[in-house]
């Protein structure tokens, strides 16, 4: 067994160098700070004291004690099913109208997609001035056309998390638009034409065909809607900055501010070994929300 | 007599299908044309607000960036991490990928399922922290290299798999032919598969490019004491967290829109490639 492994290897040995890059990259950059917060989830460490270690009194403490990571939790989830089914659906039926006959498909294509080839973060800072309640043109334009009186508070207690997520859907439409494109362009023109042989309506069509054959491209579609807006903080971070008052903190954010506590008008001491656990059991709930959505999708396909 | 009717129904849905469409492009473009529009009014007519089109052209918005607020650095090192990323990943994941398609060795499946699991397990921003302490030790956390390197490592899995998997069409008879004439794995790789894989090298060239060109948050950690180093993403970004940064929503605009316009140019040439490179993934992956 020894000898063959060292034969292939010196029969390979250029191979191996090429392969050599990608794999210090894995080292250094994914497998050892990775290996890092697994350690740190059992030490108390700031950065400028020395190390302490404390078991499991991490987790004891966010398990028991934190109720601000808690409702950072229930954020994301209010933030991800928010954003999910307002793209979702409108990016599938976008998707369909551009794929029935119609002039501009191309051009149409292009500026829906457009969104997600512009940075986040620059874009969130572009929209926190449109949703300025002062002068924002956003409230400037409701009131102009009289669907407001006075303007609206859209950094507010209230409403912050409904800004958060127009902006996160104006972002993430296009993309999975052409997901869903994709996928209609697989379904074959023959179904339809015999359908239309048949003396079906484009609804029937529609819900007939179009939707079940889908099944496969909504799931992948679904899973990264899921996994992108649980993890997604980065527009929240220009926007809103989680607050106020913590109304709009997402479980990443909170996790980034334990490692980067200076940031923007708030500050926070640094906490390394408790931010190292926040991390690993925002992963694992991150990892068993994405598990439970893959059985639940796979039994209910096989029905069909 | 029922036709007309239906003709008009017709012609009705046709009209609301257009609307809908138009109207949601709208949605789409005015923000965009917001920034743009707005980098070019004073200070004063961006916080009016109400209208799109400036009272006045402000051309020397972009002066005043470029001249008092570092914006030509910022442009400058946006480009380098751009360009860095982009040929960095093509690099990496060229290699990896042809390895995994076509070379038989101990430790493939090894390295597939780590690139894998790499892709789905995430632990965020986190391991930034220890990476920014061991370059500190290397003495790397002066320049960009390391923001370049976690970009690439971040997407180089996707990219790998974008690359075996169009290596797989690729007929293996063309590198058994040159195997048996004697070339060796690399000159396979750079003269045989190299020149046939170009379209798919095309995608993860504009992935990768665009990755880094709006990255915000690794960047953010890596320049925080030094602004020198900041691209446009987090140069923009940093004013509005500074204390003049009620008179200075002219110059954000300004900061925004040269991180917008050169990605939309770059769009308008290969708006193609980018659908067609995403479509990709989503049918087989």
């Amino acid at each position: 067994m020894r000898s063959r492994i060292k034969r292939s290897i010196k029969h390979n040995i250029s191979t191996y160098l090429m392969i050599m890059p990608c794999i210090i990259l894995l080292i250094v950059f994914v497998i050892y700070p990775l290996c890092w917060v697994l350690r740190y989830v059992f030490y108390s460490y700031d950065g400028l004291h020395p190390e302490k270690f404390i078991g499991i009194d991490n987790f004891i403490r966010l398990f028991s004690r934190d109720r601000d990571y808690w409702k950072s939790v229930y954020n994301t989830f209010v933030y991800a099913f928010g954003k999910l089914i307002v793209t979702v659906p409108l990016s599938f039926f976008l998707a369909v109208l551009l794929n029935s006959k119609i002039k501009f498909k191309d051009i149409f294509r292009a500026i829906i997609f457009m969104p997600t080839i512009i940075s986040t973060a620059v874009m969130s800072l572009v929209f926190y001035f449109m949703f300025n309640s002062y002068n924002g043109i956003v409230n400037q334009v409701l009131i102009k056309y009289s669907l407001i009186d006075t303007p609206i508070n859209w950094f507010g207690r209230d409403l912050a998390m409904v800004t958060a997520v127009i902006v996160a859907a104006w972002g993430a439409i296009g993309n999975y638009m052409i997901y869903f494109l994709a996928g209609l362009q697989t379904v074959p023109e023959e179904m339809y034409e015999s359908a239309k042989i048949d003396g079906a309506s484009y609804m029937q069509m529609l819900t007939f065909i179009t939707i079940p054959l889908m099944g496969p491209v909504l799931q992948v579609v679904l899973m990264l809607a899921i996994i992108v807006s649980l993890k997604g903080f980065q527009s929240i971070m220009v926007l809103t900055g989680g607050g106020p008052a913590g109304a709009t903190d997402v479980m990443y954010l909170y996790v980034y501010r334990s490692f980067f506590p200076s940031q923007g008008e708030m500050s926070f001491a640094p906490q390394y070994g408790y931010g190292s656990a926040a991390a690993v059991v925002t992963a694992l709930i991150t990892g068993i929300i994405t598990i439970i959505y893959l059985r639940i999708s796979k039994s209910h396909f096989n029905k069909y | 007599m029922k036709e007309p009717l239906k003709n008009l129904l017709h012609i009705l849905l046709d009209a609301i299908k257009y609307i809908f469409i138009i109207s949601f492009c709208i949605i789409i473009i005015y923000p965009l044309l917001y920034a743009v529009l707005g980098s070019f009014k004073s200070n004063y007519d961006v916080m009016l607000g109400g209208r799109l089109l400036p009272e006045q052209w402000m051309f020397y918005n972009y002066v005043e960036a470029w001249q008092q607020f570092d914006f030509l650095l910022y442009t400058r090192n946006s480009i380098l991490l751009g360009a860095g990323v982009a040929l960095i990943s093509l690099f990496v994941s060229s290699m990896a990928g042809y390895c995994i398609s076509r070379r038989e060795f101990w430790g493939r499946k090894l390295l597939k399922k780590t690139i894998l699991a790499t892709m789905f397990i995430s632990i965020g921003t986190v391991t930034l922290r220890p990476i920014y302490l061991l370059m500190v030790k290397v003495k790397l956390h002066n320049s960009l290299w390391p923001v370049v390197l976690i970009i690439v490592s971040a997407n180089m899995g996707t990219y790998i798999f974008l690359i075996s998997r169009f290596i797989n069409t690729v007929p293996r008879e063309l590198d058994e032919a040159a195997t048996i004439d004697g070339a060796k794995p690399f000159r396979i790789y750079y003269q045989i598969i190299i020149p046939l894989i170009r379209p798919i090298l095309g995608v993860v060239g504009l992935f990768s490019f665009r990755a880094a060109w709006n990255d915000y948050i690794n960047a953010n950690v890596f320049t925080m004491s030094k602004p020198y180093l900041r691209p446009l993403t987090v140069g923009v970004v940093s004013l509005r967290y500074g204390v003049m940064a009620a008179a200075q929503w002219h110059i954000m605009l300004a900061g925004a829109s040269m991180s917008i316009i050169p990605m939309l140019i770059v769009y308008a040439f290969t708006n193609k490639t980018f659908i067609a490179g995403l479509s990709e993934g989503a049918v087989k992956g």
